[in-house]
């Protein structure tokens, strides 16, 4: 495919006729259905949080006024603020990204209370009785992030000045857990070296160096575009670049495969690879690009597998994990070559169990999969509420990347157009990467699932994420100003 | 840039539609393999929450029940007098299932097909899910003393006891044995840890000795080999045969001997150069006699016998049974020891008893077998064993014929269980002693090896006895089977019902 730009708006000068954009294409704001979906999504929190209790004991819990009252001002305040800050910006985000958070401290308010209270269950061990405190506690922050972005960045294009910069941050928040000793950075039992623990206090820097990069490959693409998409030979009928030009594609496998070996982490490594080629997909639109950095991929990948014995482990663990052997790996009694697939098995037994419609919540035994709360919790949202509860979350992403994507295609300025599809991508990559990994469609890659696994990092990142979408569709859906004078010649432009 | 934007959205929405189906195909359709996989700790534990079968002896005693203990897991499976049953019940645990917990699992956790129509009448009237009741053949005073005598022989011996006319086993024991109620537990430390503890130990008491260890038969197997010389027709019990104090093996310097190096002497024989009655050297169980009667007919013919006695094949009762084994003899010059149960012989405490049940019930072998029958939860039978078949070992005559030497045995003052006779007043027995010896150059301490079958006339129990190391058959095998008896019979003789 040749790349022109020829009317798709790349060209980023055009401005639309007055009037046609504001009374044709995106009329109101819809700050009203955002509301009225809003208090849909918080009465389905409410709900859920008394039906754990309900379920798990037969009492409504106690903390529901308290919890549900913070959690509705929570909500109810982005809104707010939306109101004032973002007008034009798309009605659906928040409410999805409210349902998510709100049903993700469900889940962690219900794996919590397992085995605590006289509940039924075991007690999480790596859980402890104030774990939905604190997740709520991230969780306001994760929405004064998210309006700290909207108050800062009021037009998105204002990030291209920080390309470098955002770019160097992002790097470095990338390799530090790397460089930090393992008692730092490890996470205690997976071998994975993604996190900076400090006093029982830890972030995940790369939840945060992955909206930076965003920010640097938009910024960056976005230049050197043309140069990327035009020049080269035109071989089998793909267009391949000049040796030259690969330079930027090879570091970023490179980056991604020193990830990969110094984090142990396939998974953050796929996601930032993932989201570089996309982005550069977009901005050259060239197949040749994908097929070349998938290719690279697939061949760091294959040779991880064979170097690294976690990366292998792994692959092994994805062809068999209910064999028996596997699945009591290391116990006594079970004798011949076995991988530790406990944790893969007991997720899929999670959700065989769960069926169709699921036990309910508070019914299942989702404390029985390790680490539950984490990068499994989609597990047990599928074992208590089913195939049908399960088909739901996947849809909310669905449409959170849809609204993105959306976004990026009705904003008219490269830079965010990049931006946005590229942050759409890598929701919807994270979700694939997780959800697949944990259902068995593909090898399992320990990723946070966005809103709903415990822990702050991807929390406030997500809600970081949600904000600059929100930022850039704002942008898209704003009417153009109107001409102060009907006649003459004199037509107000837009302060970039 | 849309149109690059547009293709993404369709890569966005392909990920999303293989998601949604992958998640389909899991909880949807992989959902009952997935529950039935034997790591899943999930249906496990939902095992607890409906009541799994009891396991029940012919004579109506629980030997493995769950109780209500309300909490989430409602029901705890326990195992009244546990370590007597063991070998018989087995356990359950999410590690392994053993035993008929583990053979008769659907039935008993109530998942069975042949209760799913009851299954759906529960659900419909609000019933919870129950498992059906298994009852097996054993015999409580049997088992309980079978056991009792194991385990006063403080080494390591099992007992088998069959009704020889149907095959229905009436004791199944093994000592040293393990208490199942420790691996009842769903405390997963705890579970872990006494599982540990078994299977560590190097006394195996998870070790089924009863079905699943052999040991070499030694002179009980001279029960084959005396049935091959009868079904040829040349012989009979009073056949005088060539009884030599050395029995010198053709190619080899090897010599069989009697027991204690004695000639096989009846009277006629002082010099250890002439001929016995084949019923005289069967009941002292001279080994030259029946090593050169063995050579004489030959391995082929030996081991065809072994075959109608239903060695060399794995039996399903329904526990899985290792086979006992009269490989082909790869070098004729051994077949001697091996017609006097040593060299490669091997064979099961069960394989015993079949040998005397065969004897006893006309030369016909029934096929063994643990479960009467299964009853539903509404008390309706469901399953019910019918005795079959499994081989004609001998013709009825031959059976007869061995049948009078297995009584002299007994019955003479020359034989050599003759000591048990008066341990049992009013029941005549018919049996065949065994001391096998073991390990390399014999350096392993002798096993005692006996079977038997009673009363003489009418036969109503048949029994295989192996002690480990016990030493002499007569002394310390006969008097096991001989409390197994006594319990039976006294048992038969108190119940009004049969």
């Amino acid at each position: 495919m040749r790349a022109t730009g020829n009317g798709t708006g790349t060209t980023g000068a055009v401005t639309p006729a007055p009037g046609l954009a504001g009374s044709l294409l995106l009329p109101r704001g819809r700050r009203g259905a955002e509301l009225i979906m809003l208090t849909f999504s918080i009465g389905v929190v409410l709900f859920a949080y008394a039906n754990v209790g309900l379920g798990l004991n037969g009492h409504v819990p106690t903390g529901l006024a308290t919890y549900g009252v913070l959690f509705a001002v929570l909500m109810l305040g982005a809104h707010l603020a939306i109101r004032k800050l973002a007008p034009w910006a798309d009605p659906l985000l928040l409410p999805l990204a409210a349902l998510l958070n709100g049903l993700g401290l469900v889940m962690i308010y219900r794996l919590q209370e397992s085995g605590r209270h006289g509940n039924p269950g075991n007690a999480i061990s790596t859980m402890s009785a104030s774990t939905t405190t604190f997740q709520l506690m991230w969780s306001a922050i994760g929405v004064i992030a998210f309006v700290a972005v909207l108050l800062v960045i009021r037009e998105p294009r204002t990030l291209q000045r920080y390309t470098y910069t955002l770019g160097a941050i992002g790097l470095v928040l990338l390799a530090l857990p790397a460089l930090l000793p393992n008692s730092i950075s490890e996470v205690p039992g997976t071998g994975a070296k993604i996190q900076i623990a400090l006093g029982g206090f830890s972030i995940q820097p790369e939840e945060f160096a992955k909206l930076a990069l965003a920010v640097f490959f938009a910024g960056y693409l976005v230049a050197k575009r043309d140069v990327l998409a035009l020049a080269g030979r035109h071989i089998l009928g793909i267009a391949l670049p000049r040796a030259r030009d690969m330079g930027p594609v090879l570091i970023a496998w490179g980056a991604s495969l020193l990830v990969l070996v110094f984090e142990s982490d396939i998974g953050t490594s796929a996601l930032f690879f993932g989201l570089f080629l996309i982005m550069l997909y977009i901005a050259t639109q060239r197949t040749s690009w994908l097929l070349i950095g998938t290719s690279l991929f697939l061949v760091g990948a294959w040779a991880a597998s064979k170097l690294v014995a976690h990366v292998g482990v792994r692959f092994a663990i994805w062809l068999h994990p209910t064999l028996f052997n596997n699945v009591f790996c290391g116990s006594p009694g079970v004798h011949g070559s076995c991988v530790p697939s406990y944790q893969l098995a007991q997720g899929l037994y999670g959700l065989g169990f769960g069926g169709v419609l699921g036990t309910g919540l508070g019914h299942g035994q989702p404390y029985l999969t390790p680490l539950v709360q984490s990068d499994f919790i989609i597990t047990a949202f599928g074992e208590e509420l089913g195939l049908t509860g399960l088909m739901a979350l996947l849809l909310i992403y669905g449409l959170i990347v849809q609204r993105g994507l959306r976004a990026a295609i009705a904003v008219r300025d490269p830079f965010s157009k990049l931006l946005a599809g590229g942050l759409a991508f890598v929701v919807a990559l994270q979700v694939f990467v997780i959800v697949g990994g944990v259902t068995q469609l593909i090898p399992l890659t320990g990723i946070t699932t966005p809103f709903l696994s415990q822990g702050g990092s991807s929390l406030v990142a997500s809600w970081m994420l949600i904000a600059l979408l929100m930022r850039i569709s704002d942008t898209a859906r704003r009417p153009a100003p109107q001409p102060i004078q009907d006649e003459g010649m004199t037509q107000v432009v837009r302060a970039i | 840039m849309n149109h690059a934007l547009r293709r993404v959205s369709f890569a966005c929405l392909a990920m999303f539609l293989l998601l949604l189906a992958n998640a389909n195909y899991v909880q949807g359709f992989e959902s009952g393999k997935l529950a039935g996989d034997p790591g899943n700790g999930r249906t496990f534990a939902l095992q607890y929450q409906y009541q799994r079968g009891s396991i029940i002896t012919a004579d109506n005693q629980p030997i493995a029940e769950s109780k209500h203990i309300g909490g989430v897991y409602s029901y705890q499976r326990s195992y009244p007098s546990g370590p007597a049953y063991a070998p018989v019940t087995g356990y359950d645990t999410p590690y392994r299932k053993t035993g008929i917990e583990g053979a008769e699992d659907r039935l008993l956790a109530g998942t069975d097909p042949r209760l799913a129509v009851r299954n759906l009448i529960d659900l419909v009237t609000g019933k919870p899910r129950r498992g059906a009741t298994v009852q097996l053949t054993i015999n409580s005073a049997a088992q309980q003393a079978a056991y009792k005598a194991l385990k006063a022989s403080g080494m390591p011996s099992a007992a088998v006891a069959i009704d020889p006319r149907t095959g229905a086993i009436l004791a199944l024991a093994s000592y040293p044995s393990f208490n199942p109620n420790k691996l009842a537990t769903l405390n997963g430390t705890a579970l872990n840890k006494a599982d540990q503890k078994y299977l560590s130990s190097p006394q195996q008491p998870l070790l089924n000795r009863a079905i699943n260890e052999t040991f070499p038969p030694g002179s009980t197997f001279k029960i084959v080999t005396g049935s091959t010389a009868f079904s040829t027709g040349k012989y009979t019990p009073d056949s005088r045969y060539y009884a030599p104090t050395n029995l010198k093996l053709p190619g080899t310097t090897n010599q069989l001997i009697n027991f204690d190096n004695t000639p096989c002497n009846d009277g006629s024989n002082p010099s250890g150069n002439g001929t016995v009655p084949l019923i005289y050297a069967f009941a002292v169980s001279c080994n030259t006699v029946y090593g050169g009667l063995g050579e004489h007919l030959g391995g082929a013919k030996l081991r065809r016998q072994a075959n109608a006695f239903g060695m060399n094949r794995p039996l399903r009762i329904p526990l899985p049974v290792s086979p006992s084994n009269y490989p082909p003899v790869s070098n004729p010059d051994y077949t001697a020891y091996s017609a006097i149960g040593q060299y490669n012989d091997t064979v099961t405490p069960l394989q015993e008893a079949m040998f005397a049940a065969a004897i006893a019930n006309h030369g016909t072998l029934m096929r063994p077998y643990l479960v009467q029958k299964v009853i539903a939860p509404n008390l309706t039978p469901l399953v019910t064993t019918q005795p079959s078949v499994l081989s004609q070992a001998v013709t009825p005559g031959v059976a007869t014929d061995v049948g009078r030497m297995m009584f002299d045995v007994v019955n003479q003052p020359w034989g050599t269980a003759h000591d048990i006779a008066p341990d049992l007043p009013g029941i005549k027995v018919a049996a065949k002693t065994g001391t096998a010896q073991n390990g390399a150059n014999n350096t392993g301490l002798d096993d005692a090896v006996f079977t038997s079958f009673a009363p003489y006339g009418n036969p109503q129990i048949a029994v295989g006895v192996v002690v480990k190391g016990g030493g002499l058959g007569a002394d310390a095998s006969a008097p096991i089977a001989v409390q197994i008896i006594k319990a039976y019979m006294n048992y038969l003789h108190s119940s009004p019902k049969r």
